[in-house]
């Protein structure tokens, strides 16, 4: 057996001599990704397919460069189609070498062309799991247990490439699966409101934030809008992240953008389908049109808000205004 | 008297015929695509107390604030009845909750087994298949543990296949006595596959597929013509009703007018 990012006792020992303090954690993206995220780390990737997916934190990995990356998350889009990205254009500044992963596309806009690319080319070690698989391994990490037995998916080919063991369950005879925890370097995770101190709102589906930010070592926030602490503990039972399991709450606006985000504005279908046909393009033997948007993007603008500023106001208005979910449901002050 | 459609495609279809397929007042866990038009199809016609549940955490929404695109994304959550995350949404199934399991694949066996992982070579090409696929999502958790499976496949030699290259969602495992049971599964595997060509069943014994009905278009033979493995086919194989009038405008004006999931071309 191998552990990938922490093993469960590691990972219990770096909680022991973690500071675990209520203290003020806000600072720029770029430091908390210079701090948090290093070469080789497995990172835990919040949201599902393309909600609230960490879109900025990911932008700034890539400015930076990082090699050699885990990544585990149980679906994803936008986000790791950013980092595959980055990898196709040069692989000696940014690189994935091993996925833990349930489902990598896009629904609705497509399969996803680049982990076509990089499977289909052997660059990356994959190991295959089911979307309750590897929401079950990060809950089995934020609970502090070694494994969680699970039902699904006995009998598939999963089984014999994953780590994923079928035991006699001890009470009732029949087989049961069994899965390791798992315990990411680094979540990178977007929600709609923080507090200061990393207490975290999440609104709509929370789909396996909580359980990947309490089951890493570090992890990163970015938020649509920081409010004031008392609005948040006013309503605590709302908080589905608490404090002591963030290291940095960054406010980024739009910061799963061109995604959807619970609340606050739903997909970008024109951006993800610019995006997307670029990496089909490169897929399919012409990177222009990838190494276009990277250079106009991401590598010609120094963060996010500058991303954001090419992205016309009428169609930012218009995913607003198309969003069909509760814009707010408890109050509060945005910070000031 | 009913009206029949004269002109429709073959996604509509399949969507009339999943639609159809789903009783009223049943918990229906959804799969992305094809799956979502059917079941607000058939909430708008003969069941309007079917209890869609979405992988994402969303139990009970109401979908009328157009189709979702994705099963988290936030037209999955408009009056959810009760909302948390995928960890609560596989449980619930896990437990019990869960009547039917709603899904595609890419490519299916006799015995109701689907791959939506990889073509290729496996185990040994299993780092640099042929073609990779996007993987499981939640598709396997829902074939396992949802009490039943309705499967929805678009119907061609190359995708109906004798031996899979890679069983991502069990059905009926190798088609032995209480092969799923015996696996450690708890939800009783695949009730009907819903094709472009026919609908389809299992036999009680052999768990091998069979031709249930054929639909608008096909006979026996072309069914079979377009299956790469032999299907049973029973003497009370019927033809089934082509889709209304009232059907298809629901589905091109009210639920998929922009035609993201209903344009796609199907390649024949």
């Amino acid at each position: 057996m191998f552990w990938t990012g922490l093993s469960p006792d590691e990972a219990r020992q770096f909680l022991a001599n973690k500071d675990k303090s209520k203290r003020d954690k806000r600072m720029t993206l770029k430091e908390a990704v210079q701090k948090f995220v290093k070469d080789g780390d497995n990172v835990g990737i919040g949201g599902f397919v393309n909600g609230r997916q960490p879109i900025a934190i990911v932008h700034e990995i890539v400015r930076q460069g990082r090699k050699d990356l885990t990544l585990s998350f149980q679906s994803a889009g936008l986000a790791v189609e950013y980092l595959a990205g980055a990898m196709a254009l040069d692989e000696s500044k940014n690189s994935i070498r091993r996925l833990e992963l349930a489902y990598w596309a896009h629904e609705a806009f497509g399969i996803s062309p680049l982990f076509r690319y990089l499977a289909e080319n052997g660059k990356i070690e994959i190991e295959d799991w089911s979307n309750y698989n590897m929401s079950a391994r990060f809950k089995a990490g934020s609970m502090g247990l070694p494994f969680i037995p699970c039902r699904s998916p006995l009998g598939s080919d999963m089984l014999k490439k994953n780590r994923a063991k079928v035991i006699e369950c001890p009470f009732t005879g029949r087989p049961i699966m069994l899965l390791p925890a798992s315990h990411p370097n680094v979540a990178l995770i977007h929600v709609q409101e923080a507090d200061i101190y990393g207490n975290c709102r999440i609104q709509g589906p929370t789909y396996t934030c909580p359980e990947i930010a309490k089951a890493s070592a570090y992890t990163i926030v970015t938020c649509d809008r920081l409010i004031e602490h008392d609005d948040m503990t006013r309503h605590p039972n709302r908080v589905t992240i608490p404090f002591f399991a963030v290291d940095a709450v960054v406010e980024v606006p739009f910061g799963s953008y061109p995604g959807n985000c619970n609340g606050v504005h739903y997909f970008d279908e024109k951006h993800i389908a610019f995006f997307r046909d670029a990496c089909e393009k490169f897929r399919k033997g012409d990177p222009a049109a990838l190494t276009n948007y990277y250079e106009k993007y991401i590598f010609g603008v120094s963060d996010f808000t500058e991303f954001i500023d090419q992205i016309p106001l009428a169609d930012l208005y218009y995913i607003q205004k198309n969003e069909p979910s509760t814009t707010l449901d408890a109050a509060f002050t945005v910070l000031g | 008297m009913t009206k029949y459609a004269s002109d429709f495609t073959p996604q509509e279809m399949i969507v009339v015929a999943g639609s159809r397929t789903l009783e009223d007042n049943k918990v229906v866990f959804a799969g992305t695509g094809l799956p979502m038009v059917a079941i607000t199809l058939a909430q708008l016609t003969h069941g309007p107390g079917i209890v869609p549940v979405f992988e994402a955490g969303s139990v009970g929404p109401t979908l009328s604030r157009g189709l979702p695109l994705s099963v988290g994304d936030s037209r999955t959550t408009y009056r959810s009845n009760y909302l948390q995350g995928l960890n609560s949404a596989f449980e619930l199934t896990q437990r019990g909750f869960c009547d039917i399991g709603f899904i595609g694949g890419a490519e299916i066996d006799p015995y109701g087994n689907l791959n939506s992982t990889m073509m290729g070579d496996f185990p040994d090409g299993y780092q640099k298949p042929k073609v990779r696929l996007p993987g499981s999502g939640g598709a396997s958790d829902m074939a396992c543990s949802c009490e039943r499976t309705i499967i929805i496949m678009v119907h061609e030699p190359r995708r109906f296949r004798e031996k899979l290259s890679y069983i991502t969602s069990p059905g009926y495992l190798d088609g032995s006595p209480n092969a799923r049971w015996k696996a450690g599964l708890a939800g009783q595997g695949p009730y009907r596959v819903i094709t472009t060509k026919a609908i389809l069943g299992f036999d009680d014994e052999t768990k091998r597929m069979k031709l249930i009905a054929t639909l608008p278009g096909e006979t026996v033979q072309s069914v079979q013509d377009a299956t790469g493995f032999e299907l049973i086919i029973p003497d009370d194989v019927y033809e089934f009703e082509p889709p209304t009038v009232e059907e298809i405008r629901l589905i091109r004006e009210v639920i998929d007018p922009k035609g993201y999931f209903m344009k796609k071309k199907i390649k024949e």
